[in-house]
Parts: structure tokens; sequence; C-alpha cells
């Protein structure tokens, strides 16, 4: 479950990113948040994994108030939050199954499970085969896999992915929110920041709309 | 338990990993601080082995008060009598030498005996030979004595004869100052080296640490690994300065024994035991690891 109530966040003295967001997200929801660049939708996202805190209000995740959570706490937290950002943040200085055992090394998860679990989390989106490349012989769209099977490796109640479709083509886009649909589908809280209507028509629920840090709306697709 | 463990062995082979992709430049590091840390282990080893041959000679002092040759018969047993009554807590023993004694003696000496022929009279004062009680002030009381019986009426001079003995033990004992100085400065050298080293590698590592963090590493997870380059590096410089140490002792070694032989002796510089090496080692790899902490925490608040 992903609570916010009243959460404000500004850096600095400048304007609100985000003013007075209130909203809920119950287990194994798929929700989308669109709205246009600069609307505040990364923001949101980096307040739930638990990267920026807020400058007010409160954040539960999970039942936890993430935003009170001590500095040695919030890892923790992170390893309950899949992250995939826009830019897939690989390690191109090791190969594709070396960056997926990255989050069970920081578990101390033993090297032969970790193994076999990493190869199942390539496997599962796709990506069986590749574990040898290194992350810059893959295109634009393994890439993106690759993140989101390093996101879901440790087994996370929520994933959250911030425009994972930009930059892709349309198939590459397609098998990307394909591999979301299948978390979903177990159980996974899934929450995609994405301004790409075509898709949120395919594939969403629900849609929390954003603009200029602000929630205009929010929409139930059947 | 089992978990902690995969993790140190994950930082360590990361640590090693980070060592041998910049070879040149780990080994650059590791080769000042071993230079940096032979200087120690040799003076160290020079002390080592000076120390218990300095023991082996006798170094109680010695205080001879010559007389002039008109002092009255008799005046060096009189004098030595009442200096050792008067210094009873300073003397250990008190030996007399008659001038004529001492004539003979020398006369008895086939390289002396010739040259003694040619001298009319006797030319040997009356000596008193007095020999002080070890003490921790002994080169103090030494000198106090000797200046006080200068002035001592007969008395033409005073020599005092373990005095280079003093001069020697004063001058190790400087050295042994000397040697913690280093020491002191040497660990600068290893702070110093290792925080450089881990605050570039901090850098470089930019992305992996921010992946790390972005997966739920804590904070010691990232720093693991650096603690482990900063302690490896202090291991490998303490083994290499111990064989740059052991190879410098050799020529050494053949100065000193020239010089140990030319006074009918054997003396060789050994490095210092093992146990202490061990130690060296251990404090060096505890220090590197301290000074990576303190590097990885100051640069990696991004």
């Amino acid at each position: 479950m992903i609570e916010f109530q009243h959460v404000f966040k500004s850096y600095g003295r400048g304007r609100n990113i985000l003013a007075d967001i209130n909203f809920r997200i119950q287990p194994g929801e798929f929700v989308f948040v669109s709205g246009p660049s600069g609307a505040g939708k990364s923001t949101l996202l980096k307040l739930i994994g638990g990267l920026e805190p807020p400058s007010r209000g409160s954040i539960y995740i999970n039942g936890h108030r993430s935003d009170k959570m001590s500095a040695r706490a919030r890892p923790y937290l992170r390893r309950a939050v899949g992250v995939i950002l826009q830019d897939a943040h690989l390690l191109y200085d090791r190969n594709a199954i070396q960056n997926v055992l990255l989050p069970l090394a920081v578990t101390g998860l033993a090297p032969g499970q970790a193994l076999s679990r990493a190869r199942a989390a390539m496997e599962k989106v796709g990506l069986s085969g590749k574990e040898d490349l290194n992350p810059i012989e893959m295109s634009g769209g393994e890439q993106q896999r690759l993140a989101i099977a390093r996101a879901i490796v440790n087994r996370p109640s929520i994933l959250i992915a911030d425009e994972p479709t930009a930059n892709l083509d349309e198939d590459s886009a397609r098998r990307i929110m394909d591999v979301f649909r299948d978390f979903n589908r177990v159980g996974v809280t899934t929450l995609i920041a994405s301004h790409d209507r075509g898709l949120m028509a395919t594939y969403t629920r629900r849609t929390m709309r954003i603009d200029a840090g602000r929630f205009s709306d929010t929409q139930e697709t059947p | 338990m089992k978990r902690w463990l995969y993790q140190h062995r994950y930082a360590l082979g990361v640590a090693l990993r980070r060592l041998g992709k910049q070879p040149f430049s780990s080994l650059c590091n590791i080769l000042v601080i071993s230079l940096s840390l032979a200087v120690p282990i040799v003076v160290s080893s020079i002390l080592d082995t000076a120390k218990p041959v300095l023991r082996q000679i006798p170094v109680s002092a010695e205080i001879t008060l010559y007389l002039d040759r008109n002092a009255p018969a008799g005046e060096a047993r009189r004098l030595g009598a009442r200096l050792k009554q008067e210094h009873r807590d300073e003397i250990e023993a008190v030996e007399v030498v008659d001038r004529d004694t001492a004539w003979k003696d020398l006369r008895r000496r086939p390289a002396w005996a010739e040259a003694l022929a040619v001298l009319p009279d006797n030319p040997l004062p009356d000596a008193v030979v007095l020999t002080l009680m070890q003490d921790s002030d002994i080169a103090n009381t030494t000198q106090r004595l000797s200046l006080e019986w200068q002035t001592l009426d007969h008395v033409d001079s005073v020599q005092v004869d373990s005095a280079w003995v003093q001069r020697l033990q004063s001058m190790l004992d400087f050295l042994s100052v000397g040697l913690w100085m280093l020491a002191l400065g040497v660990a600068l050298v290893v702070l110093a080296t290792v925080f450089n080293t881990v605050r570039l590698q901090a850098l470089t590592q930019r992305e992996e640490i921010a992946v790390a963090r972005l997966v739920g590493a804590t904070e010691s997870f990232v720093r693991r690994p650096f603690l482990y380059l900063g302690a490896l590096t202090g291991l490998i410089s303490c083994v290499l300065a111990t064989g740059a140490a052991w190879l410098a002792l050799h020529p050494l070694n053949i100065a000193v024994s020239r010089l140990a032989q030319s006074y009918g002796t054997r003396l060789s510089l050994e490095l210092p035991d093992t146990l202490s090496l061990v130690l060296a080692g251990i404090v060096v790899a505890i220090l590197g690891a301290l000074s990576a902490r303190w590097s990885v925490t100051r640069n990696t608040r991004f």
C-alpha cells in the first residue's frame, strides 16, 4: 500500500514541485501517473522510492511512515520498492548478469542462490542468453528490461518506473509494458509515470493525472 | 551471520577488482607507502641489533683521578678511602694504583719496555680508580663527581673512562625517540595516501555507489569495499616494505660485519622479529581502513 497525506515537495525556497498531494494505492494495483513534462511525476516516484524526502506531509509505504524513517532504515524500504528510472542507470564495467546480481549482493544472498535468482529475473524479462553481454552491447529496450530485472530480482512488493518506454520503438515499449503487467498479475503494486496516452489506454486500470505539482483528476479505467 | 560473511566476501572481491583495475596507480600508491615504511623497519633493525651489543659492553662508569707527582706518599690511598666514605651511595669500588706498581706493569710489556728504558725516572702519577654504582642518572652523576673531584687537593687530572659508552647509549636513546617520530610520520603518509586513493576511487565509482543506494544498499555496504581497499593497500605495502628492508640490510650487513671484524667480534643486522612485523602490518592495515572510512564518508555525500 502507498499513501500520501498532504505531501509537499520543493527544493530550497523555490516553488512547490508537488503541492498538497493526497492519494492511496492499494496492494496489487496497476497505476499510471500521467502529466506533461515537468509536472512532478518523477519527483512523486522519487518520494515513493525513498530517494528524496518530502518537504511536508506524510508518506506511508506498506504501512510504514517512510518520511520519518531514519537514514539507517531507509535502505530497507528501498529494497521493498523496485525502482526503474528513465535512464536505466546500468553499470557498464560489468556484464548484464552482474548488474542484476548487485541488489542480491546488497542483501547478502548466498552466491549460488543469487546467481539462479538473477538468471530467473533475466528470463522473466526476456533476456535469457544475454547474461554475459555488456549492457552497452544491448539495445535501448533490452537495457530497460535489464533495469527491470535488476529492480525485481529482490522480489519487491512495489514496482515504480519513470517513463520506462521513452525513446523506445512501439514493439519494445509493448514488451516492456507486458513485463510490468505480468509482475502486476502476481500481486506486485505497479506505478508507472508516463505521458504516453496510447500506452495508458492499453494497459491501465487507474490513471492519476498530475499537472504543475497538483492532482487534477483520477480516472478509473475498467 | 552467513549473509554478513557473503557481504564481506563481496566487498573484498570488489576491493581487489578495483585495485587490479588501475594497476599502475595502485602500484604507485603501494610503493610510496612501502618505501616510507621500509625506513623505520631498517632503523628498528639497527636499534634492535645495537641495543643488546651495548648491553654486553661493561657500562659501569669509571673515574680515574691522577694525582700530581708532588703528592705525599700514601695520599692516593687516603683519598680513595675518604671518597669511598663520603660517597658510599655512589661509589661501588675503589682501586688505588700507585705509581711504582703502574711503572712495573708497564715495563713488563715488551712494546713499552724499550721506550721506558730511556727515561731517567718514573713519570707516572699515583692514580685512584673509582667505579660508580649504576643508576638511571649515571651520566649526570659521572659529570657532577668528575667536576667536584677536579678541585680536590693533589688531584692533577680527572678522566671519565666510560663516557663513550654513555654517549653511545644517549645516541641510541635519541634514535629510539627518532624512530617513534619516524613511525608517526609514516602513519601520516599512510593516512594521506590512502585518503587520496579512496577519494579518487569514490569519484570514479560514483555511478556504482548511486545504483547501490538505489537498490537498497546501506552506507556500510557502500563503505565496506573502500575499507578493504585501504586495509589491503596498507597490508600489501607492509609486506613489500619488509622485503625492501630485508634487501637494504644486505649491503648494510657487509659494512657492519667489516666494522665488527676490526673489533674482533661478529655482528649482523636482523629484521625485527616476526611478531613485531605482523603487529606492524595489522596497525598499518587498520590505519589504512580508518583513513579509507574517513575519506569515503567525506567523498560520497551525493
